[in-house]
């Protein structure tokens, strides 16, 4: 009997569909929102969609092959490839600061990359490797700051960058990962104190732009033009969507590029007024769906590193939704965050599917509770 | 004792595991985050709710009206002046009526396409079709104009109305008014709408729909420089899409100012005496520094008002200026093409001194024609006829008397009936008028330029299938046959024999500046190329074509007081009549100070004789040039450098 040793070969199609329906939704919203940029329809479809079309293809593929590969070899690879997403944050740093000053990109082969968004994922791994060898341990307050300190690290990085909103991520990933992982409810009392008694300094503190943006958001007349005619240009094409929306591709607002960025962290704003309240309940319901399966993930995982690593990538996609539409629907500051799997970019893409593909592995090499053959 | 052990038991128990069951917890766990889950998402689900189901009639509203809305703000077009610092381009507005799709209530069309009708006399059914289609199309928002070029009074009449029709504006752009009207036409040219297919490219570069364009002349070959940049408004508006206030402004770019190389007063000069000798009909004459190709004047005839096709067109004079059979809207001073008879004598005469086929000695007998007998029926003879018998002849007296027998033998030479004596043949002299920039456009900076024909064996036998002969030499020599040329090139041949061999590129703009009065583009002359002729050689034509206004054929030339150099021409053209002649052309081409050239001139008259009509005008002209009477203009103020 080599029960244990037997892999299960699940493969979660819900999943899988979940992913790719979420997607092709956001492939169109992309259509849409370039017709202006690109003239015609046939240009549209050419330049940024089928760039989405192969960057999703090539998240499939990367998909693909780690859910066939064993999730736990990424348990010794966790410290390099943290190591690497660090340096290539302070990569961006040094040649950001050469160039202009603020960079959250670097450029490989004619590609923008965004180390920020793979980060994301080598930290879920290293959190979820470090809690895993130190499930004895959850409640020392050692490996509480220990923790916090390798999620501290790129927070800090990308928040120089600067880009709060990835900095934040980073904070929710480590918080959820650390309360599945067991830690102490008097270690987390004593941090929330200490973050409000520290919000002062904060609120002094955080940049000149976020602040602005912050009043903005309260009022935005203030600046009608800038972050504010945003702000206020989203409200209008949601709200006038209603309940059926304009139609796909007739959004009077999207289709006179009211909104800027609106293939990227406005896109949920083109979907809400041409496809109205109903279509965006239908992308409610497939993000819902998404990560009630990351969380079936973590429920069947055999092992604390298999099940953390679900905790985290399920943490950081519902927080970047729950960022995105918040600041499209006015319900948050502006954040530059983009949408999972719907916004128009290669790197958010290609890394959600990847850490989808992680999730797959997770559930497909389970070594207990197996089938029975 | 049970109790010591149960004491320890738990001690050792909390050490491990916290709860009794791990599993338990963890599924309690995993159940919270499927309640944070749906939790977000009712949260997210409640606020859009709240904006799409509760306000959305609010938001529908605000997104028909969009009361913030980002216009564009065209840029002022650059101004030209003359080279004494004279405005020969202004910009006036022009108003016109339209009406902005998105702005009108969809049950009020009718109404306010009626409104419109009754105010302007725009069928109502016409409006209410653009209406309709600017509404389905990508963009109801861009102003579409029902009817342009409103009077003052009517824009104004019609702005008092305008609060019962919403969506309807009152357009107020900038057209352009030329002063000078048509003695500048030909040069300036004018500006029209962009054209719907030329604007599937302009727009890429930042043009709209609305937008006026150089269309002719200097208006189109400095575009890039006049336009400027549009700019972007974002403006807030009421309900019936007037603009309440501008939130932010983006401003526009000016274009940029062009100086021109020419003189108003002797461009008006200019006109007043070729149109006096040109009795209505084609005509062209164009002044040039022959320095710096700086053109001074350049006059087509007939002439056209360029104000008639600037701003709203003139349907009526657009239409009889197409019709004219003397072809106003064309600029024959550089688009039209025309033999240049004997004014080409100048690049035979240069090349034959040049490849030692004459020196100034070579004399030759002119007894009013020559005979050449056909290379296989000696009892045929051709004859090639010169304007008059004049005798024996040096290259001085060939040149002054511009004596075609002269010329066949520079040319074709001849060898017949005990003669021998070689001439250029036809590579040389096609050789050599290339040089001079015949049968290429001179790169003038005024757009739509005529290549004229430079024409050659392989050029005959591929248009007409037949060989190159002899008399073809012979007509060439003489700037005959197919020969055709413009005048702009014919000043350029004259200027580079002025000046020693300098081919020029003509320019009519001077120098660009910007809004504020830098010097982007400098004046300065464009050589093309050099003309391999030596100095001494053009200073013996010079001398020749001294000698020509001085005692022979172009003595009508002369200048009072100035001592000149010219040569006449006269092309014939068109049907041989019964009598042998032909219809003429009238060519003058000369520079002065004839010792220390200046200018070069061409007058070209459609009907006439070189020496009777077009040389009077080229005198009258250097004339006023070089003894009109000292003008004010030429005071501190002008921007540009002094005319003598």
């Amino acid at each position: 009997m080599n029960l244990r040793n037997t892999p299960t070969r699940e493969f979660d199609f819900v999943l899988l569909l979940a992913a790719v329906a979420l997607t092709v939704y956001g492939a169109l919203l992309i259509y849409s929102g370039s017709l202006t940029t690109y003239g015609s329809p046939g240009q549209a479809l050419s330049h940024p969609v089928s760039r989405q079309v192969a960057f999703a293809a090539a998240g499939l593929a990367a998909m693909a092959v780690l859910s066939r590969i064993d999730y736990r070899l990424l348990g010794p690879l966790s410290l390099a490839l943290y190591v690497a997403s660090i340096a290539s944050l302070l990569f961006v740093l040094a040649v950001g600061a050469s160039a202009y000053g603020s960079r959250r990109w670097i450029e490989v082969g004619g590609t923008q990359i965004q180390p920020s968004e793979i980060a994301k994922v080598c930290t879920v791994i290293m959190l979820a490797k470090y809690f895993s060898d130190n499930e004895e341990k959850m409640r020392s307050l050692r490996v509480f700051l220990v923790s916090m300190l390798i999620a501290g690290v790129p927070a800090v990085l990308v928040l120089v960058e600067p880009d709060l909103g990835s900095s934040i991520v980073f904070g929710v990933i480590w918080l959820a990962m650390v309360i599945i992982a067991g830690a102490r409810s008097l270690h987390l009392l004593g941090l929330f104190a200490a973050a409000g008694a520290l919000m002062p300094v904060a609120v002094l503190g955080i940049a000149d732009y976020q602040r602005d943006r912050l009043d903005i958001w309260r009022d935005p007349g203030k600046d009608p033009l800038g972050t504010g005619f945003n702000i206020l240009q989203a409200e209008t094409s949601i709200g006038s969507g209603r309940l059926f929306g304009k139609g796909f591709t007739h959004g009077t607002q999207t289709q006179l590029d009211y909104l800027r960025t609106q293939t990227t962290d406005y896109v949920f704003s083109v979907g809400a007024e041409e496809l109205g309240f109903i279509g965006a309940m239908v992308l409610f319901a497939l993000f819902v769906l998404l990560l009630f399966r990351c969380v079936r993930v973590a429920g069947l995982a055999d092992d604390a590193f298999g099940r953390l690593i679900a905790v985290g990538v399920m943490s950081f996609i519902l927080f970047q939704v729950f960022i995105n539409i918040g600041v499209n629907i006015r319900l948050v500051p502006v954040t530059g965050v983009p949408l999972p799997l719907v916004s128009q970019g290669g790197s958010s893409l290609i890394t959600i599917l990847a850490s989808l593909g992680i999730l797959q592995s997770v559930l497909g090499h389970r070594r207990k509770r197996g089938r029975r053959t | 004792m049970g109790l010591l052990t149960g004491t320890r038991r738990r001690r050792w128990r909390s050490e491990n595991t916290e709860t009794p069951d791990p599993r338990q917890q963890l599924n309690q766990k995993l159940w919270m985050l499927r309640v944070i889950v749906l939790a977000a998402f009712a949260v997210l689900s409640l606020q859009l709710a709240r904006l799409q189901l509760m306000e959305g009639s609010k938001y529908e509203q605000r997104a028909e009206l969009n009361q913030l809305r980002i216009v564009p703000v065209v840029p002022s077009r650059g101004l030209i002046y003359d080279r004494t610092g004279k405005v020969v381009v202004e910009n006036v507005p022009s108003f016109s009526a339209a009406v902005v799709a998105a702005d009108i209530p969809k049950n009020r069309t009718l109404e306010i396409a009626g409104g419109i009708e009754k105010l302007l006399g725009v069928p109502a059914l016409e409006t209410t079709l653009r209406i309709e289609a600017a509404r389905k199309s990508n963009d109801p928002f861009t102003p579409v104009i029902v009817k342009d070029g409103l009077d003052q009074a009517t824009a104004f009449h019609v702005r008092e109305e305008l609060p019962k029709l919403p969506g309807v504006q009152i357009v107020v752009e900038p057209v352009r008014r030329y002063p000078a009207g048509a003695v500048l036409a030909d040069i300036l040219g004018y500006t029209g709408r962009v054209d719907e297919e030329d604007y599937a490219i302009l727009k890429g570069r930042g043009y709209l729909a609305s937008d006026r364009i150089g269309k002719a002349g200097v208006e189109a070959a400095y575009e890039k420089y006049l336009r400027g940049a549009t700019g972007r408004k974002e403006i807030e508006k009421d309900a019936s899409g007037r603009e309440l206030r501008t939130l932010d402004e983006d401003p526009a770019q000016p274009g940029n100012d062009l100086v021109l190389s020419v003189d108003l007063d002797l461009q008006q000069k200019t006109t007043e005496l070729l149109q006096a000798a040109a009795n209505g009909g084609q005509g062209a004459a164009v002044v040039m520094d022959v320095n710096s190709g700086e053109v001074l004047a350049l006059v087509s005839l007939p002439m056209y008002d360029n104000n008639v096709l600037s701003g709203k067109i003139d349907e009526v004079r657009l239409e009889q200026y197409l019709k004219d059979p003397k072809k106003p809207l064309v600029n024959h001073a550089l688009a039209e093409q025309y033999p240049p008879g004997s004014i080409f004598k100048q690049i035979t005469g240069a090349a034959a001194l040049q490849e030692g086929v004459a020196v100034p000695s070579t004399t030759i007998v002119s007894r009013g024609y020559i005979q050449i007998p056909n290379e296989y029926d000696a009892s045929i003879v051709y004859t090639f006829k010169d304007w008059r018998e004049l005798g024996s002849l040096n290259f001085y007296g060939g040149v002054a008397m511009s004596s075609d027998v002269y010329f066949y033998y520079l040319s074709g030479g001849y060898h017949a009936y005990g003669e021998a004596f070689d001439g250029l043949g036809i590579d040389r002299l096609v050789e050599y008028a290339s040089a001079f920039g015949i049968g290429r456009p001179t790169g003038i900076d005024i757009a739509g330029e005529a290549d004229g024909n430079l024409p050659d064996p392989a050029w005959k036998r591929k248009t007409f299938g037949d060989d190159w002969r002899l008399g073809d030499t012979y007509n060439m020599g003489i700037g005959q046959g197919y020969l055709a040329t413009t005048p702009i090139q014919m000043v350029r041949v004259t200027a580079a024999v002025a000046n020693g061999g300098t081919l020029l590129t003509p320019r009519v703009v001077r120098e660009v500046r910007d809004a504020s009065g830098h010097v982007i583009v400098p004046a300065g002359p464009k050589i093309e190329s050099r003309v391999p002729v030596s100095p001494e050689n053009f200073a013996i034509l010079r001398d020749a074509m001294t000698q020509a206004v001085s005692w022979g054929s172009a003595k009508a030339g002369a200048v009072p007081g100035i001592e000149v150099a010219g040569k006449t021409g006269t092309a014939e053209f068109g049907p041989r009549f019964a009598d042998g002649s032909y219809e003429t052309h009238a060519w003058y081409s000369g520079f002065a100070p004839a010792n220390d050239p200046q200018i070069a001139i061409t007058v070209f008259l459609e009907r006439g004789v070189g020496a009777i009509d077009a040389a009077p005008v080229a005198s009258k002209i250097l004339d006023y040039y070089y003894h009109r009477p000292q003008q004010n203009a030429q005071g501190g103020a002008a921007p540009v450098g002094v005319t003598p």
